[in-house]
Formats: structure tokens, C-alpha cells, sequence
């Protein structure tokens, strides 16, 4: 186990190595001198000259390399070029409104998308199970643009049930308040495709032998379906959610923008319209991270609902 | 005479394939199970035998299953067949339990097997906590699970298969049930641990007075435990009887192949009767025709191993690495048209040597010598011209075919690759030949696999081979997979083509009479080592080493026992 | 029947192989034959509109600004509004038309949130634009705008604002009174090209890679792992995002080299899995056997197996990136300005919609949702066709 943990950990390193070759041949070799880029931006030549200092940019690449790996190792990424405010504490002070949405988001997905999966993976082949499914796909096929749009307008503008938009500075308030209607826009957008797989992954489990073995052996369905289907399958599903959760830093962009929420994901959009590197380069260096430590994360979590995995 | 515990009545059960399409998988099935007693469902595939298991459970797929109105089936006084699906599910694992062909996919694998033994006692007999702990380790006792206490918070897969399947038994007999139905219950297991569950089957119902309904597709296997047989054949029932005298006295000529199509270590038949000979009535002549076996050390040498090893690495603790000796200094000579038979267990290795020897894998030490080279030391281009000469027929009819290609192509490929035949007309002459020498009627040659029974691609792999006129061919399990009165066929053209091609075989396969029927000589592996290799006839009759005196003791006699 | 003429001596047909079979299991199945006629029905909308059959004007201003759909004629306040703008070419601009009361004056308490609303709104959608000079004569700023955009010459533009505008159009008008219609064809050219390009280039890398893992293994597999695994550790929209930020240049091309390049990955590891698995099968092993090379063993033999994973696989891309590539257009990442897609027209709906001017926004939503829904549908009845088994 504790070997396991550290191979893993190890293999993380090369990859992270990867993400930051990547980013830097985006960044500094495709995306060149930002004298051109913020030249618009930018008024002060004295500011854009600094900019240019500390990314090395008359260095050849591999000293802008260094420097660029310098950064991640430290945790400093400098200052935004457009706001000046520190990237760290960027992070700092979008990270917690993406997570009030991000995760009763997640909870409540999780549990509805189960529940109708289940009901639906139950009666496979019916009418019911049909139009579940067709209804799913049509929801899937209308952009998630739309859902916004037409939330904002009809639930918050036309009838005024929620916030148009806004974020407050108290807990209950951004939870319950400001946070209701995104959450809500996100559900319906997310719901569609997790009931899908789920639904195959019930499917999948309610074909082995083992539920005929349940069966055979007089046990109620309702048995059968929330105990010995619903633990093997809950396997898939619980990779399935780590596999989402760093996805939901940066995910919720577009609800983030809309309704002005602070979160990281609008910090995203925000820095590309910017042209705000050093933004981008650490939200995306870091989010690499955090979906590398998820993955180990579901890994161990494996362990735990299935005896048969041995981490060697 | 005393009333039946199960009497099954005319039982129908359609399929629907799909919305046009039905399949009548029984056509109206009828027989009796009395009390205390063991019934044998003896068929092939397709026979029907599982289908009338689970119709008795009520466990057929409701969405596309169908019993005919007309149907009954009564167990101690109820027809099954009426009653409620609750009153049905309660019989289920109470009254009527059974156990499953594959241990291992049977259990649910994230539950312990105590926790899936106490499950049924408190589904039936609400027995819970240290009561039901206790009747679990009995249970777990009395199929002969060593120290029960500590095991019974084992996973499944913590077990072996053996193992598993006694686990089965334990949840079957949890409720003390009146039927138990056992599904092919030792056919994914290796021959000695089949006559193991076997024994504690009939253990088991002699201590209980159960009755058990026992489907298989080996006769063989059900001679010693069986009271009556139940002959099935696609979906109808072509005789039963006492056990006896349906060995003894076989009436239908299906029964009677069934009986003698498989091999017997005590007699060797030159061709093996198959259900067309009983037909013409030829199958008496047949079985007087002996062939006899052994090699001599005149006859010469087509390939001669030397040491060969093979070992599997995978990956252990922070940087180590584990070692798994599959093959471990396997040493042999193969005689032009003679057999080497090599049998032994699953994870005995056999499979191994047969691979590496025609280089599917690389070995790890050894030589093999081969028309005065050493085909081990020669790199990938130079054994091309060598590897037509030794093939291989693969064991599963259904993979080893590229589902793609139309059978001519399958067949003409080997030949383009290695330049054998003039043009295309040439190869496909060649081509057709080859599929009437292995019994395939020609417009064969345009269909795809998908169309072919089992028996019939093995035919079209074996025709693969022979496009290469090699020298050697590997069989590995080639037959296993096959319907006994189908293997029987497919023994009969390999001995045929043996006969008039001179070919030699490596003929690989878990099934001691099989190999006893097929070789001249025979290699016995353990653990990925030969612990006898002689000549057959000597060693089957005075089998030196304990485990080969094993293996021959576990091989099911028919009703001989 | 060929065949039967071409093997007179034997007389039989040639069975079906496994695609014809599994295309007689897809037509037998209506929603499949439905959603592939809706299919075909946009792709042939797309090809008119790109060699210039239909919907070639559609930056012309054929009707009056906000024309409304013809069958929604009757609707009292719309009309009113479009009557007005035909009337009085020079009222005000309805870029700044929220800030304007005697338009929006029904709406009167929600006016600050309206305007709060839009400030923030027209972040992307090009705010900058609000200026006093151009409320005068918002028209003229139109057309320049149109003419700086297009490099249209001038007075042709000023020919269409002159001539007579319809008061209706079939699907309604825009700000500029361009035919939402033509607009939504249009849109879906852009679209389904995105859509079938990007697919084609990720499927086309990813099928390689992953043959190339999951067949020779060992080291060449760790490498081409690594290179997955960085991808895959970015989330898919982040990466998309950072890439249109440093290539900053606009336009169809780069949207499917964004979508294409950065797509790959799910598809590399679907196919590496399938030739993992299919090297080990017993058919493979007997093409070694008889002495196939490699090249024949992962593309003659393996790759007709796992080809219809990489159909599938193909058509999942479709709809992802027609979606992807809409919400690009939208964040203006995407298309130029001197095209249409749906994700503009969501993004010019959008401002509209506080107005009541809904048809842009159903038009386009209709439009992907019908095509969209069609190719998903599609995409789960060939799966099932190809894999009968699964189902």
C-alpha cells in the first residue's frame, strides 16, 4: 500500500514534467514575445519591458525553462499583467466560490443520477427506460448555453425567483441565495450523461452471474438492486466522480460568468480575453496536479469498496 | 410408488430473438425427480438442459422468455409455474437451491462468503448474528473449507475455484433445501478438483436425503453419482432411464454415440464412432479396429527441445520484480508422424511450451532444434521460411478465425504470405481442395466464420494449417471446447490427416483420455515441469509419479466405477 | 446477386460479411433510419449552403431590423417595435435600446438590472461599441461596422439599407434585419464542418497512437502514455482555452486544430484498450503464426475488428465538438466575425432575448438540438447495430 503510494506519486513526476513542457511550448515558443500581445493592452512600456525581464524573454529557451519551472516549484507565478494582483492570491480568493457551487453540485447529481438510473436500469427495455433515455439525449443536445440563458431570463429575471446574478460575502447567503440557480442550471445540464453511464454501469453489473446467484438464492430485488448491484457498480461510478471533480474547478465557467460568480473558471475566461499568461499557466498547471492527485485518489478509494484490488 | 418431488410437464419455452424471430428452446419437456434421488440432465450444447434449470427457478429472462400455457411444473404439490413471484422467491435457496458452472463470476466478488452464506439464512430462516455465524463455519465445515473460522471472512477471489464452488454448496444446503440443481457444476474445474466436488455432492445428499437434478454435458461424469439419466437433444428429450440401464442398454442412437464418441483410456479405436456410424450401423465394427501406439528409437527426429524455459515477470513492492517460472527445464523430441501428447492442470504450463516452441513467445533459456538449426537462436526474418513448417490450432473455435475475412481469404492469406501457388485461380484451387480434406462443402469458401458451428471452424483452422504443409502442429486444447460427438469428429480427421500426411503433433490438453486416445508418447507437467514423460500405453498402465496416479484416479469411469 | 454471376459453377449467393449484417440491424431499427435521414437532411443543407445554393445572402439585410417570424405576426409589442424601426430608420440604437425607457419602460423595475445585466454581458458581445455619436445614427454605424468587418464594398451595402425591407421573415430578422434563417443554415455549415473536421483529425491521430501503444507495448506504450497522460491531465476545456488564448487569431481552421489536436486523447485510449485486447486473441496469434508482419497483423487483421469502435468513437467526437465549437463562437474564441455560427447567434441572442426578441435564440437552439439529437441517436443505434451484443 505504502509502496503503491509512492510509485504513484513518482509517476506523477514525469508527467508533470510533461504538462510543463507543454505549457511552456504554448506559452513562450507558440505564443512568442508578449510585447505584441499586451502592445494594445498594456499602455506602459516601462511595465511591458519588466514583463519581458522576468520571463527571460531575450534568454534563450532553456534559461525561460528554468525560470518557468522555477515558478511551479515555488508557487509564484508573479503578478496578473492586467490587474496586478499575485496569482497565489488569486487562487486564494476564486477557489472557494467555485467550490460552493462545485459541490453541493456534486452531491446532488450524484444521488438523483443514481436514483434514476437505478429505477430506470431496473425496468431496461420498457417504455419507460426508452423515453428516459431519448429524453436524456434530446436535454444533451441542447447547449448549455441555452440552459443559461433561458434560466437566467425566465427564473430570475421574468419571475424573479433567484439573484439575476451577484455573489455576497456571507456563507449562507452565497450558498443559499446566489449559489441556488447555478447549481440548479448545472444539475440539468449534468444530469443527462451521468444517468446514461450510470444506467450502463448498472446494466453491466445486473448481467453478471453473481446477481442470478442472488436470485437463485430467494433474495427480494430490492435486495438484489441496492445491495449486490449497487455496490459492484458503485466502482465504476466512484472513478467516474474523481475523475469529474478537478473537471469542476474550471468547469462551471460558463455558469461562473454569467451570473458574475468569482470563481476560477470565469478567472479563466477572463485571463484568456486578457491575454493574461500568467493566469492560464498556473490554473492549468495546478488543475494538471489536482487531476493527477484525483486519479491516485480513486485509486485508493478502489481499494476500499473492491476487495479485489491489490496495490502492488 | 411414492409421488415425485419435481415433476416437470410438458415444459415449452420460446425465445424471441428479435421481433420477428422465435426459438423454441424446449419443445416440450417431461420428467420426474422422485425424492432422495440424483437425476442427470445429460446434453450439448444447445440441448436445453440449463434452460429447464432455470424455468424450475423461475429465473428465466422475463423480457424475452416465454412458457407455454400448457406447461406445468410441480414441486411437492405446487406447480411452480402458477404461483406468485414472491411465493416463488421464497422457495428460491429454501426449498429448491442450486449451484452455477462458474464459482468465481457466481459470487458476488465485494462481499465476503460468510457474509453471502448468512445472507440466505436470514432471507429464509431469519437466523442472525452469532447464530447464523456459527451455522455459516458449520456449513463451510461440512463441504470441507479447512479452518472455516478464519476463512468465512474471506473474499471470493481470495479462494480457489475448487474452493469457490464449495462455498456455492455451502449457500445451496444453508436452508437444508429438498431439490438441489447443479448446473454444470464441475466443468470449469481441473479434473481432480471435479471428482473432489463431485464426491461431496453425493456425500451431501446421501447425509440429507436431498434430491438433486444434475446437468451436465459428460455422461461420464454422472455414471457414478446419477440414480436415472435424462437424455436432451435441441430442446427435446431423447431418453431416460436408469442409470444403468441406460448405459448398459443405450436404445436411441443419439445415447448411444453420446456413450462411446468419447475416448476411454482402456481401449483405442482406430477412428472413433460417431453418431452417423451408429445410424448405418457400422459402430460395432469401428470399435474392434485398435490402433496401437509408441514410438521406437528408429523413427526419426523432426524436433528435438532442449531445456526450455519460460518465466513471466511482473512488478512487486517499491522497485522489485516477481518472477513466475511457467516452464522450467522442458526437454523433449518430437517423432515425424507421431504424437507427443502433454497434459497437466490449468497453470501447469503446457500451453507455454507449446507457444514458445513455435516462438509465440520467446523463451527463456533452451534450444529447440529443428532441420539442423536451433529456430530459438534465429532472428524474426530468418525463422519466416521455418515457422509455415510448425502451426498451431488454437483451443477456442470462436477467437482464433479473423471474424472479417470470408474463409477463402482466411485460407489463401498463409499461402500469399509464403508464396505457395502460382495466382490467385491456383490458391483458391488449392484452396477448395483443402476444405473437402477437412469435410467442409465447398461454398464454404465465400461464407464468414459467424456462419460455422464450433466443430466447423476448427475444421477451417486446421485447413489454415494445412495450407502450409507443415511438418508440425501444435493442438492446444484444441477439442476442449467442443460437444463431445463433435470432438469425436475432429479427433477422427486429425488421425486422418496424421495417417496421410505423416504429421507430427504436439497435442496439448487437460483431458487424460484424450491424450491417451491421441499420442505415442506422453508428457505429464506440474508447475511448469514435466514430472513423467514415457510412452503412453506404458504410462497410463503403471503410472510412475504420485501426481500422474492422481490425475488418472480423478478421470470420471463412466458407470465402470 | 453478382456474386452469383461471378461464381456461375457454384450457384450461391456470398454470405453477408459482419458490416452488411450489422447495416440490415440499423435500418431495421426506425429511430436509427429517422436520425440518419435528419442527418443527411443537414448535411445536404450544408453542402447547398457551402457551394452557394442557399442561405449565400445571408449577411444581407433583407428585412427590418427584428423582423419578426411571419406566423408570429400578431404578437402586439414586437410589432409594434419592428413597425417603429422600419418607419424611423434613425431611432435609437438597439445596442443601447436597454437604456433607452420609452422602449423598455414596461419593464421599468427591473431597469438597473437590466443594465447591470448587460454591462456584464456585453463584456464579450462588444461593448465597446457604446458610444453617443453612433446612437444617432446607429444604421450607419452598422454598415460601417459591416463594411470594416468585410471589406464589402460601400455602396452595395447602402443599396440593401436603401431598397424596401420585408416587415417578416420566415425565421425573423436580427439587430441588422439579416434573415435568422439564413443565418441558422449558415451556422450550420460552420458547425458541421467544425464538427466532422475536428473528429476526423483527432480520430485520425488518436486511432494511430493508440494502435501503435496498444500493439507494440513495452516502451514504445510508456511513451506514447506519457504523452497521453499530460493531455489527459488538463482538463479537455482548460487546454482548449489556453490554446486560443496564445494562437488569438479567429476562424474555422483553427477551431478544428484547436478541437482536433487537443481532442485526441479519448479516443487513444478506447483504441489502445481494443488492440490490447485483440493482439492477445487467438486469430491474431495465428496471423503470427503463419508468418503475418506487424504492419499486416495491426492493419489488415486487428483494425477491421476494432473499426467499428473507431466509428463510434468518430460520431461521439461529431457531437462534442459541434458543441465545443459552438460555446468557442459564443466566447468569441471560435469562428471570425465574417461567418455565422450557432455560438454567436447565442451570443447575439442573448441581448436580444431581455428585449423579447426570441427567434435568433430558438432558431439556432432548434437547430442544434434537432442535428445533435439526430447524431446521437444515430450514434447509440450503431453501436448497438455493430455490437449486438452489448445491447
Amino acid at each position: 500500500m505504502f509502496a503503491y503510494i509512492i510509485r504513484r506519486l513518482w509517476q506523477i513526476v514525469p508527467t508533470m514534467l510533461g504538462v510543463i513542457l507543454l505549457i511552456f511550448f504554448l506559452f513562450n515558443v507558440v505564443g512568442g514575445d508578449p510585447a505584441y500581445l499586451l502592445a494594445g493592452k498594456i499602455s506602459n512600456p516601462e511595465q511591458i519591458a519588466n514583463i519581458r525581464k522576468q520571463l527571460g524573454i531575450d534568454e534563450p529557451y532553456y534559461i525561460q525553462l528554468w525560470i518557468f519551472f522555477k515558478q511551479v516549484v515555488t508557487f509564484n507565478f508573479g503578478q496578473s499583467w492586467s490587474t496586478n494582483e499575485y496569482v497565489s492570491s488569486i487562487f486564494a480568493t476564486r477557489l472557494p466560490a467555485s467550490l460552493m457551487i462545485g459541490i453541493p453540485l456534486l452531491i446532488l447529481e450524484t444521488i438523483i443520477a443514481i436514483g434514476i438510473a437505478l429505477s430506470v436500469a431496473y425496468v431496461r427495455g420498457s417504455l419507460t427506460d426508452r423515453s428516459v433515455m431519448v429524453g436524456c439525449t434530446i436535454a444533451q443536445s441542447i447547449s448549455i448555453l441555452v440552459y443559461i440563458i433561458v434560466f437566467q431570463y425566465v427564473l430570475a429575471y421574468k419571475f424573479g425567483w433567484f439573484p439575476v446574478q451577484g455573489w455576497g460575502n456571507g456563507f449562507f447567503e452565497n450558498l443559499f441565495k446566489y449559489s441556488a440557480l447555478p447549481v440548479l442550471i448545472a444539475l440539468v445540464v449534468s444530469l443527462a450523461p451521468n444517468i446514461r453511464l450510470y444506467r450502463t454501469f448498472l446494466l453491466d453489473e445486473m448481467n453478471q452471474d453473481y446477481v442470478r446467484t442472488a436470485r437463485a438464492k430467494g433474495l427480494t430485488e430490492r435486495r438484489v438492486m441496492l445491495l449486490h448491484v449497487l455496490r459492484n457498480a458503485s466502482i465504476p461510478i466512484i472513478t467516474n466522480l474523481m475523475i469529474q471533480l478537478p473537471g469542476l474547478l474550471v468547469g462551471l465557467f460558463l455558469i461562473e460568468r454569467f451570473f458574475s460568480i468569482p470563481g476560477i473558471g470565469r478567472e479563466v475566461i477572463l485571463s484568456v480575453e486578457r491575454s493574461d499568461f500568467p493566469v492560464i499557466k498556473a490554473i492549468t498547471v495546478y488543475v494538471a496536479l489536482a487531476t493527477m492527485l484525483a486519479n491516485l485518489a480513486a485509486d485508493l478509494l478502489y481499494k476500499a469498496v473492491d476487495p479485489r484490488v491489490e496495490l502492488k | 410408488m411414492t409421488t415425485p418431488l419435481l415433476s416437470v410437464k410438458n415444459l415449452r419455452v420460446t425465445f424471441r430473438i428479435d421481433r420477428k424471430n422465435t426459438f423454441e428452446a424446449l419443445k416440450g419437456v417431461s420428467f420426474d425427480v422422485m425424492p432422495n434421488e440424483t437425476v442427470a440432465l445429460v446434453g450439448e450444447s444447445g440441448s436445453g438442459k440449463s434452460v429447464t434449470s432455470l424455468a424450475i427457478l423461475g429465473l428465466l429472462p422475463k423480457e424475452n422468455a416465454k412458457v407455454d400455457a400448457g406447461s406445468r411444473i410441480d414441486f411437492d404439490g405446487k406447480n411452480l409455474l402458477s404461483l406468485s413471484k414472491s411465493e416463488i422467491r421464497e422457495l428460491r435457496g429454501d426449498k429448491i437451491s442450486m449451484i452455477f458452472q462458474e464459482p468465481m463470476s457466481s459470487l458476488n466478488p465485494v462481499f465476503t462468503v460468510g457474509y453471502q452464506i448468512k445472507e440466505v439464512l436470514k432471507e429464509h430462516k431469519n437466523l442472525t448474528g452469532d447464530a447464523a455465524q456459527k451455522r455459516a463455519i458449520a456449513l463451510l465445515k461440512e463441504v470441507g473449507i479447512p479452518s472455516a473460522e478464519e476463512r468465512i471472512d474471506y473474499y471470493p477471489h481470495q479462494m480457489s475455484g475448487g474452493q469457490q464452488q464449495r462455498v456455492m454448496i455451502a449457500m445451496a444446503i444453508a436452508c437444508e433445501p429438498k431439490l438441489l440443481i447443479a448446473d454444470e457444476p464441475t466443468t470449469a474445474l481441473d479434473v481432480t478438483i471435479q471428482k473432489q466436488i463431485l464426491d461431496l455432492i453425493a456425500e451431501i445428499q446421501k447425509k440429507h436425503g436431498m434430491s438433486v437434478l444434475f446437468i451436465t454435458h459428460d455422461l461420464a461424469v454422472v455414471g457414478d453419482i446419477a440414480d436415472r439419466v435424462v437424455v436432451m437433444r435441441s430442446g427435446d428429450i431423447k431418453e431416460q432411464g436408469t442409470t444403468k440401464e441406460v448405459f448398459a442398454n443405450p436404445k436411441d442412437d443419439y445415447t448411444k454415440a453420446l456413450l462411446s464418441c468419447r475416448p476411454v483410456v482402456d481401449s483405442r479405436p482406430k477412428r472413433l464412432p460417431v453418431i452417423e456410424d451408429f445410424m448405418a450401423g457400422r459402430a460395432e465394427a469401428m470399435r474392434l479396429e485398435q490402433r496401437s501406439r509408441g514410438v521406437k528409437e528408429s523413427d526419426p527426429i523432426v524436433l528435438e527441445v532442449k531445456g526450455l524455459a519460460k518465466d513471466f515477470y511482473s512488478r512487486d513492492g517499491l522497485f522489485g520484480k516477481k518472477t513466475f517460472h511457467a516452464a522450467k527445464d522442458v526437454s523433449f523430441k518430437l517423432r515425424r508422424g507421431k504424437t507427443l501428447g502433454l497434459v497437466g492442470e490449468s497453470g501447469s504450463g503446457k500451453t507455454t511450451v507449446g507457444l514458445t516452441v513455435m516462438r509465440l513467445h520467446d523463451a527463456t533459456h533452451g534450444e529447440a532444434w529443428f532441420d539442423g538449426k536451433n529456430i530459438f537462436a534465429m532472428s524474426e526474418k530468418e525463422f519466416l521460411p521455418y515457422k509455415k513448417r510448425i502451426q498451431i490450432v488454437f483451443q477456442n473455435p470462436y477467437a482464433s478465425l479473423n471474424p472479417r475475412f470470408t474463409v477463402g481469404q482466411i485460407l489463401m492469406e498463409p499461402m500469399i504470405i509464403h508464396n505457395i501457388g502460382k495466382d490467385g485461380a491456383d490458391r483458391s484451387k488449392m484452396a477448395f481442395e483443402l476444405l473437402s480434406k477437412v469435410g467442409l462443402p465447398e461454398m464454404s469458401f465465400y461464407k464468414y466464420p459467424h456462419e460455422f458451428s464450433g466443430g466447423q471452424r476448427q475444421r477451417i483452422a486446421i485447413a489454415r494449417c494445412l495450407t502450409m504443409k507443415p511438418d508440425i502442429l501444435i493442438c492446444d486444447e484444441s477439442v476442449s471446447a467442443l460437444d463431445v460427438s463433435v470432438q469425436a469428429q475432429v479427433l477422427n480427421l486429425l488421425q486422418d490427416l496424421q495417417d496421410e500426411f505423416g504429421l507430427s503433433y504436439i497435442f496439448i490438453s487437460h483431458d487424460l483420455a484424450v491424450v491417451k486416445y491421441m499420442s505415442d508418447e506422453v508428457m505429464v507437467m506440474s508447475n511448469g515441469e514435466v514430472v513423467e514423460h514415457r510412452d503412453s500405453d506404458a504410462l497410463y498402465a503403471a503410472p510412475q509419479h504420485d501426481y500422474t496416479r492422481k490425475l488418472l484416479d480423478s478421470i470420471p469411469k463412466g458407470l465402470h466405477a | 446477386m453478382n456474386t452469383a454471376v461471378m461464381n456461375p459453377s457454384i450457384g450461391i449467393e456470398r454470405s453477408p460479411g459482419l458490416w452488411s449484417l450489422a447495416w440490415k440491424r440499423l435500418i431495421a431499427d426506425k429511430i436509427a433510419v429517422i436520425s440518419l435521414a435528419i442527418v443527411i437532411l443537414f448535411l445536404s443543407l450544408a453542402l447547398a449552403s457551402f457551394v452557394g445554393l442557399i442561405a449565400k445572402g445571408w449577411n444581407n439585410e433583407v428585412g427590418v431590423n427584428y423582423a419578426p417570424p411571419t406566423w408570429f405576426k400578431g404578437s402586439a409589442p414586437t410589432e409594434d417595435l419592428s413597425k417603429k424601426q422600419a418607419v424611423n430608420p434613425t431611432g435609437p440604437s438597439l445596442d443601447t435600446g436597454l437604456a433607452k425607457p420609452e422602449f423598455v419602460n414596461d419593464r421599468d423595475p427591473l431597469r438597473e438590472t437590466v443594465n447591470e445585466l448587460k454591462q456584464q454581458l456585453g463584456q464579450s458581445a462588444g461593448a465597446n461599441s457604446v458610444d453617443e455619436i453612433k446612437i444617432v445614427d446607429p444604421l450607419a454605424d452598422v454598415i460601417a461596422e459591416l463594411k470594416k468587418k468585410l471589406g464589402r464594398v460601400g455602396d452595395e451595402g447602402e443599396k440593401e439599407t436603401e431598397s424596401t425591407r420585408l416587415q417578416t421573415l420566415a425565421f425573423g430578422a436580427d439587430k441588422w434585419g439579416r434573415s435568422v434563417f439564413d443565418k441558422v443554415v449558415k451556422g450550420s455549415e460552420t458547425s458541421i464542418t467544425v464538427g466532422f473536421a475536428a473528429a476526423i483529425v483527432a480520430t485520425l491521430i488518436g486511432t494511430f497512437l493508440g494502435a501503435l501503444a496498444g500493439y507494440y507495448g513495452g516502451k514504445v506504450d510508456d511513451a506514447l502514455n506519457w504523452f497521453y497522460s499530460i493531455f489527459n491531465s488538463i482538463p479537455y476545456i482548460l487546454l482548449v482555452l489556453a490554446i486560443a488564448a496564445v494562437l488569438n487569431k479567429k476562424g474555422i481552421l483553427t477551431v478544428v486544430l484547436i478541437l482536433g489536436l487537443t481532442g485526441w486523447a479519448s479516443i487513444f485510449r478506447v483504441v489502445r484498450a481494443e488492440y490490447i485486447k485483440h493482439k492477445a486473441r487467438d486469430y491474431v496469434r495465428a496471423a503470427n503464426a503463419i508468418g503475418a508482419s506487424h504492419s499486416r497483423r495491426m492493419f489488415v487483421h486487428i483494425f477491421p475488428n476494432i473499426s467499428h469502435v473507431v466509428l463510434v468513437q468518430l460520431s461521439l467526437y461529431v457531437v462534442i465538438f459541434i458543441k465545443s465549437e459552438v460555446i468557442l463562437s459564443y466566447l468569441g474564441f471560435g469562428v471570425g466575425v465574417d461567418t455565422v455560427s450557432w455560438g454567436s447567434m447565442l451570443n447575439e441572442a442573448q441581448n436580444e432575448l431581455i428585449l423579447g426578441y426570441w427567434w435568433q435564440l430558438g432558431a439556432a437552439t432548434l437547430f442544434m438540438a434537432i442535428l445533435v439529437t439526430a447524431f446521437s441517436l444515430f450514434t447509440d443505434a450503431l453501436r448497438d447495430a455493430l455490437d449486438p451484443k452489448l445491447k
